[in-house]
């Protein structure tokens, strides 16, 4: 009897806690910078994906100079970073998130887990100030995400170089495209937000672009996690087929204008890769660092500053195959990079308030879309 | 006044019991249905609405069938030939071929990889050879359950009932006495063998991650979209997927149990059996069977471990290997974005030791207190071994999710860098295994040792160290052993609960360092480096236990 | 010395009521009866393994139907040897006393030279003599045989009753045996009583 009525006291002691923990749920805003709370404990813990611009080297020697110590909380791609900070709304357990770009951007500043920063931004470029230049969040790299394809195989034998994003729906290219999720990758976010303006600017009034993802659902293209998964382990034309996991059944694959620019560095001159200029079917990306609410202000925004610095940030197409952020900074000209990388003539246009408003219903209509195919 | 006190432990066994393992679960499930609604139907039909799980029902039951009856296909022959006939080595035969169970799966991942991979036989290039390697993988770790549940009966089958069945018209054939003798014999062992492999194959996450392409089955959604679920209006399709996918698993391993425990009790002995000391002969065709089968037990960890060493070198004139150590000395090395393996094994081991520290006592009285109950109120005892029994039927990845929403909901910053955070998961994991296996070894125990022991005059505490305790010391080692290597390995519920944490283990750090993009030559091997060092670790466990394993039944353990 | 009044015990089925005995010092009593009559619930009233529903028991004048079976110094051998598989015989014997003579202990009951057997090599006939050895190094105040010789062979057994008998009657041991063999009963016992 004894044990019943302590068994029976646990359950309503569980009951009660997680009544507790419900209402404490709904009180589970976003800390209020007013309040300021947060609290300099020397160190720096970013969220991030796989940032290859954030090497141990360039790591190691802003904890030199600045006496911080950074510890890295990697997660998979945008989309995971995203999560993380809604996950921990209230109770941010970074200082700094990085990797966010302009189509996950608004959604983390709607939710209110970013602060204001207090780093002192220099000769940012308008381009990347465009979609957005509040102090929530700064820039510090960009990019053309666009189709790639591998031009030994894509000769104009077997498969012409595609003119219009409906060629891909076509026999020829059955489950030779790979495209990252825009659920989870940031580019494959990009490249669907292309896609909204695409197809309504074409010259077919009567489909969607949810139409053109449906046949694509149906011409079976590969739809991964991450950017990496559909570049490297997918995609015939990139480094790829030298690293371990490699499969190759993608001759198509969305990446961004330069890549090819990037293959050709490596290279030494040299690439099979090469981005397709299609009006419209490219979109202008930037990336941000952004401060996070309750985290320590100080380390995240000397950070930024670290990162938007000439030294580090003239050297993003090097280190971290992206645009700098900064005025005046172009690819570097060496081993072709600059020669193989497309400035895309008509990039689509979609403003920042439109991806504010529509890309969750996007989202939702880009699943149906690609589940009712 | 002394049962005032057993009482008062039984209670706090119960009381910690429920909180550490239950509470999470019930903070993770209400969270779950406070964002995405009470509606079980909804979860159900979501799993089909949404791209990402869609088709995932379908290819989870299909690998899932074709991974048992693959398994039972292998192991069958084996556990055949080694419970017939005479083998030399007899013992260490048979440990190499139950041993694949108990490697950690995300080692076996590495290995199978690396044999189909690029490095390797170079055929994972489409859907039909990845779903082969995936079923073989599955067979690969199921066949010791065919092995432990069949082989036990055919060694110790009376050889006077075959005899008998010879000299009758109905068992003068093959298949006459297959059908009179054998199959009604191993009907309720290979019931059981394909139960429980469906059950693991259902549940497979590592495996899936790494050898498909891209596939998912239940386990393997959920972890890939449990980081979006629970939080408020945000992704409420995603909650759903989770709340369907862990209410179909549940069914599922619940469904499993109970046809388990039906079959244990068919499995008392049909037919009479004998000591092992039956005569055996040699059967030399038989290695036919059991030579490609230790081959093939040994070959993806020989894999493993000869691809730490081996480099790749890519540069215009194309791909080269060499041997090297240098996957080993990055591996161990750290830096900002990686941390090093020794810390990933000293969390591991400390980890594991913790996991002892909490589960071991508590499933011992735990499994003492179902028994001291089952006396007065057996319903009441039948309702308490069905409650330990509850993690069981819940995978690895729901556990995972339980603790990380449960942990963030009461203090997120805290459990962040809270070492033992990952290590709760653990312990849910394992409680259940530890009463399973002190229960029947409590109970084996005939009360008159204790009542000689109170005769002669011996004290509570001497009676339980010097009576008790050598008494049990058999079954106390296997669950030692047992939980130890289960903490080690652990990788479903470790890698949700690392993402909200500061910690890593080892099987996380492998999984990884394979994640690692990039053309970075040295990840591949660190990875088979650090996974052959898991390798290693588990391997001393594994001969430890089978040298004290009690001869029973063929049970799991 | 050890004086039951008013014993009564029910399982499910009533097994013995308002049940007196006296047990007066050396002496040796045999209880006999057939099986499931409530002759070895009897016994584990007596040295405390079971309750009775009323009743008291009396040793030496005190009250012991409060004490726990460990203190009250009643030893007990049960109708199988149970010997400790994880000790030898001689570890078995320290059970019943730490600092025992053991030699002659062994020596009393016929067993020279098995300290170090193993128990499981043990005849049933030498476990029980085991058995008897470990619980007088406990020097028991009263010695309770259940059966003890009903699982051996005629011979074996008669053998071993009388060796017992003279072993008690040389210590002064009081005892009751519990049998269903009347013969064995007699033999053993100064008087016996019927259930």
């Amino acid at each position: 009897m004894k044990i019943f009525t302590f068994l029976v006291g646990v359950l309503i002691l569980n009951l009660t806690i997680s009544g507790c923990i419900t209402d404490k749920i709904d009180d589970n805003e976003a800390k209020q910078p007013d309040e300021y709370e947060w609290v300099d404990d020397g160190e720096l813990v970013i969220v991030t994906y796989d940032v290859y611009g954030l090497t141990d080297e360039m790591l190691e020697n802003f904890e030199n100079e600045s006496g911080y110590e950074i510890s890295l909380l990697k997660l998979d791609d945008a989309g995971s970073v995203l999560d993380h900070l809604l996950q921990h709304k209230g109770q941010q357990v970074a200082d700094i998130a990085i990797g966010l770009d302009n189509t996950y951007l608004q959604t983390a500043i709607d939710n209110n887990v970013l602060w204001e920063h207090n780093a002192i931004l220099q000769n940012i470029s308008e381009s990347a100030l465009l979609p957005y230049d509040g102090p929530l969040a700064a820039p510090f790299d960009q990019g053309y995400i666009c189709l790639n394809y591998d031009s030994d195989i894509v000769d104009g034998v077997n498969y012409t170089v595609p003119e219009s994003l409906w060629e891909l729906t076509e026999e020829v290219w059955n489950g030779k495209v790979a495209i990252p999720s825009p659920e989870t990758s940031s580019p494959g976010r990009a490249f669907m937000t292309a896609t909204t303006d695409y197809f309504s600017t074409d010259s077919d009034n009567e489909t969607e672009w949810t139409d053109w993802w449906s046949a694509m659902s149906l011409n079976d293209v590969i739809i991964t996690t991450g950017w990496s998964e559909a570049y490297e382990t997918r995609y015939t034309g990139g480094y790829g087929e030298w690293t371990d996991g490699y499969v190759g059944d993608a001759h198509i694959v969305v990446s961004y204008c330069h890549s090819p620019g990037v293959e050709s560095w490596y290279n030494g001159n040299w690439t099979k890769s090469a981005a397709l200029d299609i009006p419209k079917a490219s979109f202008h990306q930037v990336e941000y660092a952004a401060a996070l609410e309750g985290g320590n202000l100080d380390s995240a925004s000397a950070f930024i500053e670290y990162l938007l610095s000439p030294e580090v940030n003239s050297k993003m197409p090097i280190e971290n195959s992206m645009y700098s952020a900064l005025e005046g900074y172009d690819l570097p000209e060496e081993n072709g990079y600059l020669f193989h990388s497309v400035v895309p003539s008509e990039p689509a246009v979609v403003s920042s308030t439109t991806i504010a408003n529509n890309m969750e219903e996007w989202l939702e209509m880009w699943n149906k879309a690609m589940v009712d195919a | 006044m002394p049962e005032m006190n057993i009482r008062l432990s039984n209670s706090c066994a119960l009381l910690a019991y429920t909180l550490l393992v239950i509470l999470p679960l019930w903070l993770a499930l209400d969270r779950l249905i406070w964002v995405a609604g009470a509606n079980p139907l909804d979860w159900y039909l979501s799993l089909e609405q949404n791209y990402v799980s869609q088709g995932v029902i379908q290819f989870t039951f299909i690998q899932a069938l074709t991974s048992t009856l693959a398994t039972l296909a292998i192991g069958l022959p084996i556990a055949w030939q080694l419970g017939r006939y005479k083998w030399p080595f007899q013992s260490l035969t048979k440990a190499i071929l139950t041993m694949p169970f108990v490697m950690p799966s995300i080692v076996a991942a590495m290995g199978f990889l690396h044999i189909v991979g690029r490095a390797g036989l170079n055929i994972r290039v489409d859907d039909s050879t990845w779903f082969t390697t995936l079923i073989i993988a599955h067979a690969w770790f199921n066949m010791a359950l065919v092995i432990r549940f069949c082989e036990p009966v055919i060694s110790t089958l009376d050889p006077r009932l075959e005899e008998q069945m010879r000299l009758l018209p109905a068992g003068s054939s093959k298949t006459g006495r297959f059908r009179h003798l054998w199959a009604p014999l191993l009907a309720p062992s290979i019931a059981a063998a394909a139960c429980m492999t469906f059950v693991f194959s259902f549940t497979s996450f590592a495996l899936v991650r790494w050898i498909t392409l891209g596939d998912n089955t239940l386990e393997s959604v959920m972890a890939g979209i449990g980081s979006s679920a629970g939080i408020e209006g945000y992704m409420i399709s995603r909650n759903e997927i989770v709340l369907g996918s862990s209410m179909i698993q549940f069914t599922i391993l619940l469904l499993s149990l109970f046809l388990m425990s039906w079959l244990q009790q068919k499995r008392q002995s049909l037919l009479p059996q004998v000591s092992e000391e039956v005569v055996k002969q040699s059967n030399p065709k038989g290695w036919t069977v059991i030579g490609p089968a230790l081959a093939f037990a040994l070959s993806p960890l020989i894999a493993v471990f000869w691809a730490s060493f081996r480099i790749r070198n890519t540069d215009s004139s194309g791909t080269h290997y060499t041997w090297e150590t240098s996957g080993w000395e990055f591996a161990f090395s750290s830096s900002n974005s990686m941390t090093s393996a020794w810390d990933a094994l000293y969390n591991s081991l400390g980890y594991a030791t913790l996991t002892l520290i909490i589960a071991l006592p508590l499933g011992w009285i735990l499994a003492q207190t179902i028994l001291d109950v089952e006396k007065d109120k057996p319903r009441f005892a039948r309702f308490l071994d069905v409650l330990t029994m509850l993690p069981f039927a819940i995978s690895s990845v729901m556990i995972g999710l339980g603790v990380m929403l449960g942990m963030i909901r009461i203090d997120a910053e805290f459990f962040y860098s809270f070492w033992p955070t990952p290590a709760l998961a653990h312990v849910m994991i394992t409680t259940p295994f530890v009463v399973r296996i002190m229960l029947p070894a409590l109970r084996a125990i005939d009360p008159e040792y204790d009542e000689c022991g109170r005769t002669l005059g011996i004290s509570k505490w001497r009676r339980f160290f010097q009576i008790k305790l050598p008494l049990l010391r058999g079954s106390i080692l296997v669950a030692v052993i047992f939980t130890l290597a289960m903490s080690l390995g652990e990788f479903g519920a470790s890698w949700v609960v690392t993402r909200n944490s500061d910690w890593t283990t080892l099987p996380i750090m492998i999984d990884s360092l394979r994640s690692i993009p990039y053309n970075n030559s040295l990840t591949a091997p660190a990875a088979c480096a650090v996974s052959s060092v898991l390798m290693g670790i588990t391997l001393v466990l594994f001969t430890w236990a089978e040298k004290f394993r009690p001869s029973r039944d063929g049970g799991m353990f | 010395m050890l004086k039951c009044s008013g014993l009564s015990k029910s399982f499910e089925k009533e097994l013995f009521s308002d049940l007196d005995l006296e047990l007066e010092p050396g002496e040796i009593l045999a209880i006999t009866g057939p099986s499931g009559c409530g002759k070895t619930t009897l016994l584990r009233c007596i040295c405390g393994l079971d309750k009775p529903d009323t009743g008291t028991v009396f040793l030496n004048d005190q009250n012991i139907g409060s004490q726990d079976t460990e203190m009250r110094g009643i030893g007990m051998i049960f109708q199988q040897p149970v010997l400790f598989p994880h000790l030898s015989v001689e570890g078995n014997l320290r059970l019943g006393d730490k600092n025992g003579d053991i030699e002659s202990a062994l020596k009393e009951v016929g067993l020279e030279n098995f300290e170090q057997r193993n128990v499981t090599s043990l005849s049933g006939g030498e476990g029980q003599r085991v058995a008897l050895a470990r619980a007088l190094l406990a020097k028991p105040k009263v010695l309770l045989l259940d059966e003890p010789f009903s699982s051996l062979d005629e011979d074996l057994a008669m053998k071993l009753v009388s060796d017992v008998r003279s072993i008690l009657k040389q210590r002064g041991c009081p005892a009751i045996l519990v049998t269903h063999n009347r013969i064995v009963a007699e033999k053993f016992a100064d008087s016996v009583i019927s259930m």
